[in-house]
């Protein structure tokens, strides 16, 4: 870790200023964080940003109840004592008005040691606007040699973060992280007369990015772009239908990461342990410690040391993810799966919110599907998805659908033609008996991929509603 | 992309009460307790001035309260303390910012430093393009009942009674009733005298209804909000509730939606979410100057029905998108894109109207002093036509009524969209039928204006208010609106 890691003590200074105010318990949540953005215009450089100063902190303000827990929450940019002292007031006066069914409430205490986890990008942290230069250089050096596409629109977002927990149990937790966005636009002009443009659009959100490996990636978007301007519109029908892991990263986190939660075990809405959601040979895991993962670090943001943990097992729900407060209302042991940030939208900072529970990354493992060809060839005929403009995961129901960006037809065994327009979609998790995405999982990939809070495979699934033109 | 659900139980809402609620606005000190800052902010403008044609600082604090209540839990949450200024000037190589948080007059001072480090000497910089703001203006939004006047009991209260109109259908175990209050302060000076002091207050209520039947998780959802007080609330009514609610039990059992090309009727939510998803995302221009704008070429040109109007209105009263003044200093104001069919104009921040040879049109938004500024939408609007809904359902023989729209997104430089909806209803020869589960209209933008067969009348218009991102982050609040509209489209799951 660099020295400018862990230099940062936000919530530590917070937490010295309550102390001297509060017996009842309370937990401190900062961050202080620096932000560089590079925005582009084509080739150009359209803005540059940074340094982004922010620092921040959320205070929960809790108060021990017969049969449950008062807590208030509220959280400010403002470190001044007059600042803190006015915030600590706003949530002691939020707390008479929120109730929450805990039995009990657990705090962490700093006794137990933190697993070691790696979250930093070092290049990034000890050099940031190097680093980003490089990456930029990195990510237009491919469109230096002809290859019919050129870039469109993107910005790189690099953000250096220390986190700070401490609560009233003696805890205080100090961590740093990288994360990187990508957001990248690659259009392609080659191809029929009179077509618009295609444009192929890339989302990334990691802990690191590499720059040697992004000019092989920014080759495949650049032909992915070209078959966007000649695609066909896809056929209707239930088809087998491939999903690659980028896909599935923006509906399964979004969707099992509330469904399968203590928010939802406690509403009579996440499906009870035991229960088979998912094909037989589906497993799902979700671990805060997968190196340079957007969401790893070595505690969650309640502090509790964070580990991998079984969700399903041969498709069958194991147990759900918990926060301390959660787990006290269902009797059970926090599971470290308190976060602050949103699950579908990436959010750079997390101090503004409460914790709720939520998953870290879902990882699937491999399977025994092989490459795409091998995936294509075992599906036979039906469609692989390249890219959708947004799955609209909806968490409560578990809908999920989306207009298909570019695709191909698989015919024969063998992928074949472009494909693009209509939607595809159907429900997640489904009970018994009816199809979902989950239960019909035929085959799952052998490579895996990380973005954003999904690590696994291409899954391919049978019997997708596909709504084509 | 448009979410009117960004959570689902956040809801969207629907219409506001008439009322001049930001029309002329008040003059009253925006910002109360940083006119302090206001002279550091002019200090620190002075001294960037000798590195720079232009410089601009912008000043936002925001506040508020969330309250939520369901059967499981309560809370009421202040919504964050976020306060903090960003820096902007004109440099050879394009804009330079800086960020800071908190009103910490060093850490204003560093950032101001920072800022000239990246300017570096300050020679060879021309003018940035187009014409800066200038001149003074201080102005507040109104309320009839201000939210400060609605204390935290009386919000839970009131959610209370939401929720108990819900779970009074047969089958509605549990409802989300959130209550919404946000204050939005900005101040923004330039280089150029520019001084604009703006207050904004938005108010929301939603209720999500929920049934659960034997592992079976269905919903529906009714809002209300806009710029205004607790008076915005007054139009959650039991009535509306319990028809949601109603809706939400018999989604439990709809039968799976049909798919395909077929005839449409879009309910006001869903015809506002493609306006702003048709011609708002591809008429910033931003993207025309990027040449990523399929409507481009089309400018000038007819493409679509004598009764298709289509505009962005960043005045209009009580929209939950309304602005006195964007994040260049400039006004807000009305820009119809599409009258009667032809394509007139497009959303410009001062760039982009230097190179289109127009004005800028008060569109250059960040959602917050961490975020850039973008050309963006304000409310984005089906203006009503003068057909009557019976007329519209009597030209369906065989199709869909999509209704409470929940998201759309773009493809500016493709030319499609696609906007799901949570519900619908089945239309068989002018008849409204069977209940329909969620679905998504798809297809080619062009070809969905051709298919328009006409736009309901004045007293089915309603507004929605949502939140838009431009790709999928820097995310603020945006308002759609329209009557019904029918057309042709494919439809599909979702």
């Amino acid at each position: 870790m660099s020295e400018r890691a862990g230099s940062a003590d936000t919530a530590l200074r917070v937490a010295d200023r309550i102390r001297r105010r509060r017996s009842t318990p309370w937990d401190v949540f900062g961050e202080s964080i620096q932000r560089y953005e590079v925005h582009l215009n084509g080739k150009a450089v359209e803005m540059s940003r940074g340094p982004i100063h922010l620092e921040g902190y959320g205070i929960r303000d809790i108060e021990p109840r017969e049969g449950s827990v008062g807590v208030g929450f509220s959280a400010s940019t403002d470190l001044s004592n007059e600042g803190v002292d006015r915030t600590l007031a706003e949530a002691e006066r939020a707390r008479p008005f929120a109730s929450f069914p805990a039995k009990s409430l657990e705090l962490p205490s700093g006794d137990a040691r933190p697993p070691e986890v790696d979250t930093i990008d070092r290049d990034l942290w000890d050099r940031p606007e190097a680093t980003l230069a490089g990456l930029v250089q990195a990510l237009l050096a491919p469109f230096d040699r002809s290859n019919g596409a050129a870039p469109s629109f993107g910005s790189i977002r690099a953000t250096l973060s220390e986190e700070t927990i401490a609560n009233s149990n003696g805890l205080e937790r100090k961590f740093a992280r990288t994360s990187v966005e990508l957001e990248f636009a690659v259009r392609s002009a080659k191809g029929p007369e009179g077509s618009p443009p295609g444009e192929y659009w890339v989302n990334r959100l990691l802990g690191r990015i590499d720059p040697k490996a992004i000019g092989s990636e920014v080759e495949v978007w650049c032909r992915k772009a070209g078959e966007v301007r000649h695609a066909k519109p896809p056929p209707s029908g239930d088809l087998d239908v491939v999903l690659p892991s980028d896909v599935l990263a923006d509906i399964l986190p979004a969707i099992l990461g509330f469904r399968l939660g203590g928010a939802a075990a406690l509403r009579g809405m996440m499906p009870i342990p035991g229960t088979v959601v998912g094909s037989p040979g589906l497993e799902l895991y979700d671990d805060g410690l997968l190196p340079h993962a957007p969401a790893s670090g070595p505690c969650d943001d309640e502090g509790w040391p964070q580990y991998r943990r079984h969700l399903l097992h041969q498709g069958e729900v194991t147990a759900p993810l918990y926060d301390a407060l959660h787990a006290g209302a269902l009797g059970q042991p926090p599971s470290a799966s308190a976060r602050r940030d949103p699950i579908a939208f990436a959010s750079w900072f997390r101090f503004s919110n409460a914790p709720s529970p939520g998953p870290s990354t879902l990882v699937i493992p491999p399977g025994s599907g092989g490459s795409e060809r091998e995936m294509a060839e075992a599906v036979g005929d039906g469609l692989w998805v390249d890219q959708l403009g947004y799955a609209f995961p909806d968490p409560i129901s578990s809908a999920f659908g989306g207009e298909i960006r570019l695709g191909h037809r698989i015919v024969g065994g063998k992928i074949g033609e472009p494909v693009r327009g209509g939607t595809v979609g159907g429900q997640l998790l489904a009970r018994p008996g009816e199809h979902s995405l989950l239960s019909s999982v035929v085959h799952i990939g052998s490579e895996s991929r990380l973005n954003a809070r999904l690590f696994g495979p291409d899954l391919a699934i049978e019997g997708l509603t596909v709504a084509g033109e | 992309m448009h979410n009117a659900t960004t959570i689902p139980w956040l809801g969207a809402a629907h219409g506001v009460p008439s009322g001049d609620f930001l029309g002329a606005g008040v003059s009253r000190p925006a910002v109360q307790g940083l006119a302090g800052m206001e002279p550091l902010a002019d200090r620190l403008l002075r001294s960037i001035e000798p590195r720079t044609p232009y410089a601009e600082i912008l000043y936002q604090s925001s506040s508020g309260e969330v309250l939520r209540y369901d059967r499981s839990a309560t809370a009421a949450q202040p919504i964050p303390r976020f306060e903090g200024m960003v820096l902007r000037a004109w440099s050879p190589r394009g804009w330079v910012e800086v960020s800071t948080s908190g009103s910490d007059p060093e850490r204003w001072r560093t950032a101001a430093e920072e800022l000239i480090v990246r300017l570096g000497y300050g020679g060879g910089a021309k003018d940035p393009p187009g014409a800066p703001a200038t001149g003074s203006a201080d102005r507040s939004s109104l309320a009839v009942r201000p939210m400060a006047e609605l204390p935290t009991e009386a919000r839970l209260a009131l959610a209370k009674t939401w929720f108990g109109w819900a779970t009074s259908v047969d089958g509605i175990r549990n409802a989300y009733a959130i209550i919404e209050s946000r204050t939005d302060e900005r101040w923004f000076h330039s280089t150029t005298g520019a001084r604009r002091h703006q207050r904004i207050e938005r108010a929301r209520g939603s209720i999500l209804a929920l049934a659960i039947e034997n592992g079976k998780i269905e919903y529906d959802f009714v809002g209300r909000g806009g710029i205004g007080g607790s008076e915005l609330l007054d139009t959650m009514t039991e009535e509306r509730i319990v028809r949601t609610a109603t809706e939400a039990k018999a989604l439990l059992a709809a039968r799976a939606a049909p798919t395909g090309r077929m005839t449409v009727l879009l309910d006001p939510s869903t015809a506002g979410t493609f306006a702003h998803e048709s011609f708002g995302h591809g008429a910033e221009a931003d993207q025309i100057l990027r040449d990523r704008s399929y409507l481009k070429p089309l400018l000038g040109t007819t493409v679509g029905p004598e009764c298709l109007t289509l505009v962005d209105d960043g005045s209009l009263a009580g929209g939950w998108g309304s602005i006195f003044f964007d994040d260049e200093g400039h006004e807000t104001q009305r820009t119809v894109l599409v009258d009667h069919g032809k394509f007139v104009n497009v959303l410009q921040d001062r760039e982009a109207a230097a190179a289109l040879g127009r004005k800028a049109t008060g569109n250059t938004r960040r959602a917050d002093f961490l975020s850039r500024p973008f050309v963006r939408m304000t409310n984005t609007l089906v203006e009503p036509g003068a057909e009557k809904r019976e007329g519209l359902l009597s030209q369906v023989r065989d199709g869909v009524l999509l209704e409470s729209c929940t998201s759309g997104i773009e493809d500016p430089q493709g030319g499609n969209m696609q906007i799901k909806v949570k519900k619908g209803h089945r239309i068989r020869h002018g008849e409204v039928g069977e209940i329909l589960p969620s679905m998504a209209l798809s297809g080619r933008v062009l070809d969905f204006l051709k298919s328009i067969r006409g736009v309901s009348g004045r007293e089915d218009f309603e507004l929605s208010p949502g939140y838009c991102g431009k790709g999928h982050t820097d995310i603020l609040p945006t308002g759609t609106g329209g009557p019904f509209l029918l057309a042709e489209a494919t439809v599909g799951p979702a």
